[in-house]
């Protein structure tokens, strides 16, 4: 007989504790030594119903909706069950009772107590008292027989006794016991068990082994013993069908014996040893529950009593026949059909059938009141068949022992309902988010960001403080609760309560308007007959409450009634947030432990819309709506019981997506997290710990804990997927940005431009990542999130590992980006189209240039370049080394804000980089890449706040003669001021007027210049010209005089060509005059971004020029001073 | 040093507290204090968290050893055991002192907690007090002691100093020779 054993869980304080079930097998009550009798919904019910009968309880019994508990002001009480409202006392002893037991029907009440007495009282009329004397110590235990004639009593004294009620006298007393002089000293509680059903053994706990005496002829007929079983029985317990006992020991053992057999079939151990003082079976037999002195609860679960095995072997082919009869006797209204599988059905059935009890129980919404599935269906059967319970039917049809005894063989199949689908759920009852449970006397009504609204209902007072977590907003308020309010919702303005009607009054909505500045600072309104308040929240301005009648009626918040609707469904809660309004109701019902939700958003304010329109809201699995909320930046979100938090996603067509698990941060099954408030910025998730239980006490006052936010990603343990999830989860986290600033509220835009910053630096790292992996495609996906000035970031990163293909691929999707750019933002200025056509004519002409060059100088240009990466991997060896050895750490420098100085210097490459390669690798150079790499590196300049673009360039352009240098203008120009020499600054100046000379060149030249300027170069700004380009200073005027129709570039080729004629000497010559010139050359100043084509020629002709890199240098610092120029 | 400065040190231990006002982070020499939010626990030090108190701008909560169960269990392993037990704070005594003392209210089972600390301190106090008179009837040069706090320390210090230096001019005086003569002179 294999069962799980679930483990323990606090029920009570320590001390003597008992258990049993109630009729239906739906509850389990308990008592125990803090006096309270606690009614649990299944193990897993962290928020039992708990009925308070005096200071300690010892002894309980239930039956028929009464509970009878010995307290420790001697009586033994009556209540309600499961209300719990006191019904009387029973019968007093002079000392506390010991033991109380209910005979089989439920008529008759005995006690055992202290004072050696033993009575047996009429329920329904408590003066018919029947006392039972002969012992000589206190009573330990008494039990009826289930025939009503004899009852059993073990006392302290050593003797089992067998008492004729009706001559109150001994019949029969055994001295098996041992002797003690008290309960307290007693080595075993040795509670007795009659059998149910035949009545036909008696079991008494005599030390190690149980005796079996037997009915009538009170002869000792068996003993069943276990050799495993080497401790002291403490309490026995027949199974409902009579065939099963079950012992629990001192030592925290469980046995169960099966009696005709006389066989341990099941040896469970209490998990801590402690002593088991109570046990009570399942009424299906599926089940037994257990308490130890210590105040725990455990449960065996699976006991699958009647074992196919036996059921066969003892089932005589004449049992089945009369179960036919019983069949057709009780049932012949019901289908024949099934009658055949009755005896086939059952054993296999039954476990079935207690599983899902046990389903249901632990699936019941700790917040109780809803009736699960099984008791539904038991109040069905029970209407059917008469007042009889499913639990007792379906033993009736096993128990082999069972003659006349069982009430009505009735069989089990006939009463299944036919429908064998699922389920309909109980609807989850409406509440505020935030608040404990009504039936708590000290509750929390609401508990969110604003404050804290504190409901007392107790004896001495009925009353309702509201107390705000910041003193600034109001102070904190005590209020009488006359009126009964049930909710409560509280926000900077108001506090909004509400009652439910009651026979006289009409259900009343109060709000206190406590920021109102006229003298009135409250207002109240009766709502319609027949209309009571379900759920009420507050937002900006105004309330809102929905009601029973399907309606949502809108007040403003000096209590203007405003815009009413009807709900599509019973409303379960709803919160307001500035002009927000989120609306939870029942969409339909659910199946099978499942809510069907639907959800309302709406907006009001001067467009007022309805954002989500009844849709219906994901929960987890069997789960129920537990928290429903906006975040403070106004994203809602919502909590299920499950302890899930899902937020809205209105990036991703208002989808909610899982942001938390509050239930994996648990130390405990049972603990729990009670959330109060979701902040997107900083990211907290401020929930209450609650250890042991769904909701907060009152006092001592609980503390708020911050949890943080987790995607459910996969695989967040690994690097990658850790980077995914905080990628993922800060867009998610930033959505709110979009949606202030679309709805017109201010946002904060350094958080903004933080985020994004965040953002982008974990899509670098994990493009690193990727790449460290050789996983281009991934880095190209990777990339397609990037904005565009990190996409040249990582451009560079990958010529850098050399992966040309990717680089390639890289730069595409910058140059698409950078298309979307300006397609996106056409209206930003009107100079944009002039500009970029520009600009790509610009892109145009360079590549015309660059491949001319190509044709002539193709071959030292390769070498040339390759030696030019070379070198700037050695400029920048430190840099790359580490970079490639530690992306993460590395990378952060590029967007760290104060390290501009860093910045910059990586930028370097950039601009070197993503020029050269696309030429190299595609040869003659696609012409949409190469005018793509100016744009990328322009948009580089300009992009890092988009925003700053406009106004700039705006400004820029007011002075106006030459818009397509605008954008550039900017940060060449910080950089020069921080950077440059002084001399530079001369530089430009006296470049001035050599651009006037030639401005409709220039205007066409600028745009080619763009690789950025960086501090790199500027270390080398005060280098040489070359002396190519002293040469062509001077004998520019006799070119263009020559060829006055010439392009610029023309002008250039040309002006190589010549530069090239000339000897050697006369080179060395120009060469040496360059190098003289360094210092003061003011009045040599050229057209130095000339040089830039040039250099490479002069590398080669000029062995001793110096080296390139000092060469290469140049253009960088030329190009600077232009921006110099062009700004000033 | 006296007792006054050890509570001072004392002070510079950080405490929970629950702030009721709103106040973005704050810059001091001994470190960045917040931001506060109201309603949100955040950790100050104990003299900034008394003013607060004092001036009811917060809620103090209790250090986690200030339990009732947890100083009970340290109770009874403080008397079964005869050397010093580990405190659960290096401050125990100052900071329940002025907690209790200004913070009350905030503190469940207050009284409990103070008869709690009274009686572990007495119990660490008589072993002092015991460790020093074993120490000194039996003439050691040295003892070590594990497990004590600064208070503890500061408490017994003038007495055992003075005593010991008292101690050491009757014996000098006591026994006569030349060597002692000289060592008297000092």
């Amino acid at each position: 007989m294999p069962c799980e054993r679930k483990p323990m869980r606090y029920g009570h304080s320590e001390g003597h504790t008992e258990v049993c079930f109630d009729d239906s097998g739906k509850f389990i009550v308990t008592c125990g030594n803090d006096g309270d009798v606690r009614i649990w919904e299944g193990l897993d019910d962290d928020d039992p119903k708990f009925i308070t009968v005096g200071e300690k309880a010892y002894s309980l019994a239930l039956k028929n909706g009464k509970l009878v508990t010995a307290s420790s002001n001697n009586t033994v009480q009556i209540h309600t069950f499961p209300d719990g409202d006191p019904d009387g006392i029973l019968t007093r002893f002079t000392t506390n009772a010991t033991h109380v037991v209910f005979n089989s029907s439920g008529s008759r009440v005995a006690a055992g107590s202290s004072d050696f007495m033993v009575k047996v009282v009429e329920v329904s009329d408590s003066s018919q008292q029947k006392t039972l004397r002969g012992h000589e110590a206190p009573v330990l235990s008494v039990t009826f027989d289930p025939k009503d004639d004899f009852l059993a009593s073990a006392s302290c004294d050593g003797s089992v006794v067998v008492w004729n009620i009706e001559e109150q006298s001994q019949l029969i007393s055994w001295p098996v016991l041992q002797k003690t002089n008290d309960i307290s000293n007693a080595k075993s509680l040795c509670r007795l068990a009659w059998q149910p059903g035949t009545a036909k053994f008696l079991a008494v706990p005599v030390e190690t082994k149980v005796h079996l005496y037997e009915r009538g002829s009170w002869d000792h007929v068996s003993t069943l013993s276990d050799d495993l079983q080497t401790q002291l029985i403490n309490v026995v317990a027949w199974s409902p069908c009579g065939q099963f006992l079950a012992a629990g020991s001192v030592g925290g053992s469980l046995t169960v014996w099966d009696v005709n057999s006389k066989l341990c079939v099941e040896r469970q151990k209490h998990e801590k040893g402690f002593t088991v003082c109570s046990l009570a079976w399942h009424p299906s037999g599926s089940q037994i529950v257990y308490t130890d002195t210590e105040g725990c609860l455990g449960l065996l679960d699976g006991l699958s009593t009647p074992t196919p095995n036996t059921n066969t072997t003892k089932a005589p082919a004449t049992k089945a026949a009369k179960d036919y009869d019983d069949l057709f006797d009780d049932d012949d209204d019901d289908r024949l059909m099934d009658e055949g599988l009755s005896e086939t059905n059952s054993p296999v059935k039954k476990p079935v059938a207690g599983d899902d009890d046990d389903d249901d129980d632990f699936l019941m919404p700790a917040t109780g009141r809803v009736r699960n599935r099984g008791a539904i269906l038991d109040d069905e059967n029970s209407l059917d068949t008469g007042s009889l319970k499913l639990g007792q039917d379906k033993f009736g049809d096993d128990d082999d022992t069972g003659s006349a005894v069982v009430p009505a063989a009735v069989p089990l199949v006939p009463m299944r309902p036919v429908y064998e689908g699922p389920m309909p759920t109980a609807p989850q009852k409406a509440f505020q988010p935030g608040s404990t449970p009504a039936h708590l006397t000290h509750r929390f009504m609401m508990w969110n960001s604003v404050g804290i609204v504190r409901g007392y209902n107790d004896e001495q007072d009925n009353a309702i403080d509201v107390e705000f977590h910041d003193t600034a907003v109001h102070h904190a308020m005590h209020l009488t609760n006359s009126l009964g309010h049930t909710m409560a919702d509280l926000s900077q303005e108001a506090v909004l309560l509400a009652c439910p009607s009651t026979d006289e009054l009409a259900s009343k909505l109060q709000c206190l308007h406590f920021s109102s500045w006229d003298t009135n600072k409250e207002w109240m309104v009766d709502l319609p007959e027949g209309e009571d308040v379900r759920a009420l929240c507050l937002g900006q301005g105004w309330a809102a409450v929905a009601t029973s009648a399907l309606m949502l009626r809108l007040f403003s918040i000096g209590g203007v009634q405003r815009e009413i609707f009807s709900l599509p469904g019973n409303v379960v809660c709803m919160v307001g947030h500035g002009e927000q309004l989120l609306i939870v109701y029942h969409r339909a019902p659910g199946f099978d432990g499942e809510q069907a939700l639907g959800v309302q958003l709406l907006q009001f304010g001067r467009k007022k819309r309805q954002l989500i329109n009844g849709e219906a809201l994901p929960l987890s699995l069997q789960s129920h709506l537990s928290w429903l909320g906006f975040t403070a930046e106004g994203t809602p979100c919502y909590v299920d019981s499950v302890g899930v938090v899902r937020m809205l996603n209105r990036s991703l067509g208002n989808t909610w997506t899982p942001v938390c698990n509050t239930r994996e941060t648990c130390k405990s099954k049972s603990d729990h997290y009670w959330v109060v408030g979701i902040h997107e910025n900083p990211q907290q998730l401020r929930c209450i710990p609650c250890k042991g239980s769904r909701y907060p006490p009152t006092l001592p006052r609980p503390a708020v804990a911050i949890l943080p936010f987790k995607l459910p990603l996969c695989q967040t343990s690994t690097e990658k997927g850790q980077m995914e999830e905080q990628f993922w989860r800060s867009v998610l986290f930033h959505n709110h940005f979009s949606f202030l600033s679309s709805s017109g509220y201010e946002i904060d835009e350094d958080g903004q431009s933080q985020s994004q910053k965040e953002q982008q630096e974990l899509l670098m790292k994990m493009f690193a990542l990727s790449c460290k992996l050789e996983r281009e495609f991934r880095c190209v996906e990777l990339a397609e999130l990037m904005t565009q000035n990190v996409v040249t970031l990582a451009i560079r990163y990958a010529s850098r590992s050399r992966r040309m293909a990717l680089a390639q691929r890289l730069s595409e999707i910058a140059l698409e980006k950078a298309n979307q750019i300006r397609e996106d933002e056409p209206e930003e200025e009107e100079e944009e189209p002039a500009y970029s056509g520009v600009r790509r004519t610009s892109g145009y002409s360079q590549s015309e240039v660059m491949e001319e060059r190509r044709g002539n100088t193709r071959d030292q240009e390769e070498e040339e370049e390759q030696g030019e990466e070379l070198r700037e991997e050695e400029e920048d060896g430190q840099e790359m080394e580490t970079e490639e050895a530690a992306e993460t750490t590395k990378r952060v420098n590029p967007f760290a804000k104060e390290a501009v100085s860093s910045v910059t210097p990586s930028l370097t490459p950039i601009g070197k980089v993503g020029r050269a390669n696309p030429f190299k690798v595609l040869g003659s150079g696609k012409p949409s890449s190469s005018s793509g790499q100016p744009r990328v590196t322009n948009i580089l300049d300009n992009m890092t706040s988009s925003r700053k673009l406009s106004p700039l360039s705006r400004s820029a352009g007011k002075p106006g003669k030459d818009p397509v240098l605008k954008p550039l203008a900017p940060r060449p120009k910080t950089k020069t001021q921080s950077t440059l020499l002084q001399m530079n600054a001369t530089k430009a100046a006296s470049k001035k007027t050599q651009e006037n000379t030639q401005p409709a060149a220039d205007q066409q030249k600028q745009p080619e210049v763009p690789p950025p300027a960086s501090p790199a170069d500027n270390t080398e700004n005060n280098r040489p010209k070359t002396g190519f380009q002293f040469w062509l200073e001077e004998n520019r005027k006799s070119i263009t005089a020559d060829q006055p129709d010439l392009e610029e570039t023309d002008i250039i080729k040309e002006a190589m060509g010549r530069f090239r004629t000339l000897s050697a000497e006369e080179r060395l010559l120009w060469t040496e005059r360059a190098k003289g010139q360094t210092g003061d050359a003011a009045d040599l100043k050229k057209r130095k971004r000339a040089g830039g084509g040039v250099e490479n020629d002069n590398g080669q002709v000029e062995a001793d020029e110096n080296s390139s890199k000092k060469k290469k240098s140049l253009d960088p610092s030329s190009k600077l001073s232009a921006f110099a120029f062009n700004k000033t | 040093m006296d007792s006054s400065e050890v509570e001072f040190l004392a002070e510079k231990e950080t405490v929970k507290i629950i702030p009721n006002f709103s106040l973005d982070r704050i810059y001091l020499i001994g470190g960045d204090l917040g931001p506060f939010n109201p309603g949100l626990p955040v950790d100050v030090p104990v003299w900034l968290a008394l003013n607060l108190k004092q001036r009811q701008k917060c809620r103090i909560v209790p250090p986690a050893w200030m339990d009732v169960e947890k100083l009970e269990e340290m109770r009874e392993l403080e008397r079964k055991e005869d050397t010093f037990t580990p405190v659960p704070s290096p401050y125990y005594m100052e900071l329940t002192k002025l907690l209790l003392n200004y913070a009350s209210d905030n503190i469940p089972k207050a009284d409990e907690i103070r008869t709690l600390v009274k009686d572990i301190w007495d119990t660490r106090i008589a072993k002092l007090r015991l460790s020093a008179d074993s120490f000194i009837s039996q003439l050691e040069a040295h003892a070590k002691l594990d497990n004590l706090t600064l208070m503890e320390i500061n408490t017994i210090r003038a007495f055992l100093l003075d005593s010991l230096n008292c101690m050491y001019k009757l014996r000098s005086n006591l026994q006569p020779g030349s060597s002692k003569g000289q060592f008297t002179d000092y």
